[in-house]
């Protein structure tokens, strides 16, 4: 990854592109994984019938 | 027979043999913990511990008071979830994190007392030299009140075994009030711990300094005192079963699966901050070096696959699963700590000139271990942690 600078304005520049893009990815991710973690929980609310758990 | 031999017997139930493994274990480290101590406090830090002028805060710090604050993080988040969040589904669980939260304090506080120079002076930044401008000292007030709060809130269980109803109805009314004022000072602490370090840009390695460190302190303590409640839930479940009232194993599973929950979904938010913060001071390169990998299997191996782990278990409600995945979050949480205190801290320094811990330190870390698991092992037998205390049925 670039990491020749020649004024503080590049190292700013270039740093918040990547962040501001990650902001995208996190918001993108953090939904989805909420729903991967609700997932059996919002099958149950909705009468889907999904496997009974063995483990519980 | 005599009141006072009655309590004895309550105390020290004469049906229980003291000669088990574990007993004989605990009293070899009891013992090798009272002589380490007698050398501390006569021969000085120098005599059990490896600190020199490069490194300040050793095992004590890095382990006792930085891991042990983070997992003990357990009581403001269940207490939290219940009190204040409304989860009334988990209060089963509030007294064992309130209990493991105390002993945890109140551990890192006998620490504290090893570690620094003149123990004595402990009381200083409140009476003498505030020091309002210092870290430390918001640290030192916030951990002292909030082992305050925490004994307020444990001592519930202990005056109703006592039988003193009249104190228990007036702490037990301030529920609520202990509860926010227990959340304010974690979230003041628990940040600051992380916060110690922004002082020291230069010594700690740049994959683990980062402005956010305050952020990432406070963000793996929710994480690391979920977990430490589900682990012990699981300690407790096995060698504590008979105890429990039907309520308590009822909720068991619940309490696991929400806990894991919460955790994983942290963790994930954890996991973007953790980058965030690397992408912000552009470090992408220091991530194929020897550190670098070393980082990333703190990041991946200890954050990101229990994350997914928990979530796994979570949606396949596999509590087995869950357990085995809290001990890999606890040992992450001591892995971050250690790495920010110790390991990542004065990277640059030849080997030789790199802080291992003395054998003293290690056992006096082991003592403190050990207390802990006897005071909780004391409490749990005989004071209503793990069940409703029939004098008090529904009045939590």
């Amino acid at each position: 990854m670039e990491s020749d600078f020649n004024i503080l304005h590049d190292f700013m520049l270039h740093t918040k592109n990547i962040t501001y893009l990650l902001i995208v990815a996190a918001l993108v991710g953090i939904a989805a994984f909420w729903r991967f973690l609700s997932g059996k929980d919002r099958e149950n609310d909705l009468g889907v019938e999904g496997e009974e758990s063995k483990h519980v | 027979m005599s009141e006072q031999t009655n309590v004895i017997k309550k105390i020290f139930p004469p049906d229980r043999s003291l000669m088990t493994p574990f007993n004989v274990t605990a009293g070899i480290i009891i013992i090798m913990g009272i002589i380490l101590t007698i050398v501390r406090f006569t021969g000085g830090l120098a005599a059990v511990t490896n600190l020199d002028d490069n490194y300040g805060w050793g095992l004590w710090i890095g382990f006792d008071l930085m891991a042990g604050v983070a997992l003990a993080a357990g009581g403001y988040t269940t207490s939290a979830a219940v009190y204040l969040f409304g989860m009334k589904r988990f209060h089963s669980a509030v007294r064992p994190a309130i209990l493991t939260g105390f002993l945890g304090y109140a551990l890192v506080v006998v620490s504290l007392t090893y570690d620094v120079g003149r123990p004595w002076r402990l009381p200083f930044p409140f009476i003498v030299s505030q020091g309002t401008t210092s870290l430390l000292f918001e640290v030192a007030a916030c951990v002292s009140l909030y082992l305050t709060v925490l004994f307020l809130e444990y001592s519930t269980a202990a005056l109703e075994w006592l039988g003193l109803k009249r104190v228990r109805h007036l702490i037990h009314k301030m529920t609520i009030a202990l509860t926010i004022f227990g959340v304010v000072l974690s979230t003041l602490h628990q940040s600051s711990l992380g916060a110690l370090f922004l002082i020291a840009p230069g010594k700690l390695h740049p994959l683990w300094y980062s402005s956010y460190l305050p952020v990432y302190f406070f963000v793996s303590s929710i994480f690391a005192g979920l977990s430490m409640v589900i682990f012990e839930g699981n300690l407790a479940h096995k060698y504590y079963h008979d105890t429990m009232d039907e309520t308590h194993l009822a909720e068991h599973g619940q309490v696991t699966v929400g806990f894991a929950k919460g955790a994983s979904f942290v963790m994930m938010g954890y996991l973007f901050i953790k980058v965030f913060g690397i992408a912000k001071d552009n470090n992408w390169e220091l991530l194929a070096t020897p550190y670098g990998i070393w980082f990333l299997v703190e990041l991946l191996g200890f954050v990101a696959l229990p994350c997914y782990l928990y979530a796994v278990g979570v949606r396949d409600r596999n509590l087995k699963l869950i357990q085995r995945t809290s001990i890999v979050v606890v040992l992450g949480i001591i892995l971050n700590r250690l790495n920010v205190c110790l390991i990542a801290f004065n990277w640059y320094l030849p080997f030789e000139e790199r802080y291992i811990p003395h054998i003293g330190e290690i056992g006096l870390t082991l003592f403190m271990l050990t207390m802990g698991i006897l005071v909780y092992k004391f409490i749990v037998s005989r004071m209503p942690i793990f069940y409703e205390h029939p004098d008090y049925k529904d009045a939590h």
